[in-house]
């Protein structure tokens, strides 16, 4: 049982994650690569404003905010010049991000492994189904549900959501009704790097602070949004299920193969159903 | 063709003139790297590929070199093969399965993949690799009796290494089949409709700038007598994209001008302040905005206006 919950809180974190690769893929058309270094500089901020105000409900608040702003900048500054040319150079520049991200985390914070504490009121156990789980697990499966909700309530059903799904649809069209575009842009971009964000402060402690982390979380982000269906946000939350089900029963029976089983699993998609596990409608990208 | 036998007949001059072991250890490792850009670039620059996982084929080279060789440095030739057989097979191993996404789902699928031979080798195959620890004792070369232990010898080695891959590049360029990986990056459905085999292309050149991959990856494993899974870690992928990107892409001597930057700069700056790896970050990005035909086509550039205004 306790498996099951583990592998629920690891899905809802990739899922928090996936939604902001896939929300900022579909209206800029970049796969972000430095979606992973903002997840991590989430958690790093997390730990610095831990470490000045003891209080992690602050940190949870603020960090995204403070990388949320990171995003915007990185957007204004580099990205928006190249919306014009191939796909592969926006790549490429997200892939400078990386690079840039890395460092400074290493120059701020070190390169030793560094942890967060549960917040107190969450720091002990429950009785659930007759085994033991932590309540910070908990309130990661709960959390993360409740922000999915909020996030399709604001994608499907406000006018911020249309808007940004017209302009993923067609920018030129909406541009023409007089919206600014560039704006919608920079906001969704904000929104994805917040999104990475909250996924690193939720998940600092649960996992050991290391640089390396970006990179592992990038690539499991990635198997899921390929799992689920290309550009497909409700595939995503089964393809996020799917893979934090599989780290969480490899982790307790076969460690060393996880890495290969989700591979596995990739590859065998992309071989047989290339449009996704659980995308009905065919193929979409 | 001009150009290229006279960079080389330059390089091969350097050992006599050169007797400092650390800049002809320099030297060389700029060649191997130079070997592994110029198979990346027939990907990326000629092809229109991005590939995020060329680090696999350069890290399989060095651990199928270091397993064929063992201690035994007779084995040198046979080492390099299997290195260029093995980094093309895996090459079209990843093309094969990558090539069912197209764009940037490609690019992700290649460092996917990539990924998962840096994990194999890292974990679950420590007893073939050596895990984190990796192969120590890597021999240098010795065959037909004439031992290329010391740096110089070495050198000249590498250098017939890479005058082969720049000479084959050069050809592979001009060939047919070059010109028909050109018409496949500038309109991949024109390709196709004038009857080409698109994916057949993207496989075999796939497949070659594996095998140069592999070439070069079991050079550095001799060069520096040790291999471990860093070859084959995302950031080598990653630094095989900067230098073409920082050279310029889709010409023959722009990943060769990238590379000698690339390392050079590494070299100064690195001597300098622990955060070199930030500040190329940064020169990176000013690149890919700035300069997206890098180095050389800013030359190129240079050139031509000077030469338009003397001849006004």
């Amino acid at each position: 049982m306790s498996v099951i919950l583990i592998g629920l809180s690891l899905g809802m974190l990739l899922f928090l994650l996936a939604a902001g690769l896939t929300l900022v893929f579909g209206l800029l058309g970049v796969v972000n690569f430095a979606h992973g270094s903002l997840y991590m500089l989430g958690a790093y901020v997390a730990l610095q404003l831990v470490a000045w105000t003891g209080s992690f409900w602050l940190a949870l608040l603020l960090a995204p905010l403070a990388v949320g702003l990171v995003g915007g900048l990185l957007e204004r500054l580099t990205l928006r010049r190249l919306y014009g040319r191939d796909p592969a150079y926006q790549l490429l520049i997200t892939f400078g991000y990386i690079l840039v991200i890395e460092e400074f985390i290493r120059m701020v914070w070190g390169v030793n492994f560094r942890s967060i504490n549960p917040p107190s009121p969450l720091a002990g156990t429950t009785e659930l189904f007759g085994s033991t789980v932590t309540d910070y697990r908990l309130f990661i499966i709960g959390f993360g549900l409740l922000l999915s909700l909020a996030l399709f309530f604001v994608v499907e059903r406000t006018r911020i959501g249309i808007v940004v799904r017209a302009a993923s649809a067609n920018s030129a069209m909406v541009s023409c009704l007089g919206i600014d575009v560039g704006k919608v842009r920079t906001g969704v971009f904000v929104a994805g790097a917040m999104l990475a964000a909250i996924s690193g402060v939720v998940a600092a402690p649960l996992l050991p602070l290391k640089l390396g982390m970006s990179f592992t979380i990038i690539i499991d982000c990635f198997i899921v949004v390929v799992i689920g269906g290309l550009g497909n946000i409700r595939g995503a939350i089964l393809g996020a299920m799917l893979i934090g089900m599989m780290r969480a029963v490899g982790q307790q029976f076969a460690a060393d193969w996880i890495f290969l089983l989700t591979y596995g699993l990739l590859i065998a998609t992309l071989i047989f159903r290339p449009e996704g596990l659980f995308n009905v409608r065919g193929r979409t990208a | 063709m001009k150009r290229v036998l006279f960079l080389v007949l330059a390089l091969a001059i350097v050992p006599l003139l050169v007797k400092d072991r650390g800049s002809l250890y320099f030297m060389t490792l700029i060649m191997i790297w130079c070997i592994f850009a110029l198979g990346y670039d027939l990907v990326f620059g000629v092809t229109g590929m991005l590939s995020f996982g060329h680090a696999a084929f350069f890290g399989i080279g060095s651990y199928v070199f270091a397993l064929v060789v063992g201690k035994n440095a007779a084995l040198f030739l046979l080492g390099v093969v299997a290195a260029a057989v093995a980094g093309g097979a895996a090459a079209l191993l990843m093309a094969a399965i990558a090539l069912r996404l197209s764009g940037i789902y490609f690019s992700l699928m290649t460092l996917a993949i990539a990924e998962l031979f840096y994990f194999a080798a890292s974990s679950p195959l420590r007893t073939l690799t050596g895990g984190e620890d990796g192969i120590t004792g890597v021999p240098r070369p010795a065959f037909f009796g004439v031992s290329f232990y010391d740096d110089a010898s070495f050198y000249l080695l590498v250098l017939v290494f890479f005058a082969l891959a720049l000479a084959g590049s050069a050809l592979l360029r001009r060939s047919p089949f070059g010109q028909a990986l050109n018409g496949v990056r500038v309109n991949e459905v024109r390709a196709d409709q004038l009857g080409f085999d698109v994916k057949a292309l993207k496989l075999a050149v796939f497949g070659i700038s594996g095998a140069f991959g592999g070439v070069a990856g079991a050079l550095l494993a001799s060069l520096m007598q040790f291999v471990n899974p860093q070859g084959l870690h995302w950031s080598t992928s990653g630094d095989v994209v900067i230098m073409s990107l920082l050279g310029g892409i889709g010409t023959l001597f722009g990943p060769l001008i990238g590379v000698a930057v690339f390392e050079t700069l590494k070299e100064t700056i690195s001597s300098r302040t622990v955060h070199w790896y930030g500040i190329l970050g940064v020169i990176f990005i000013v690149v890919t905005m700035f300069m997206p035909r890098g180095l050389h086509g800013a030359f190129e550039r240079a050139r031509l206006r000077f030469a338009r205004e003397t001849w006004r």
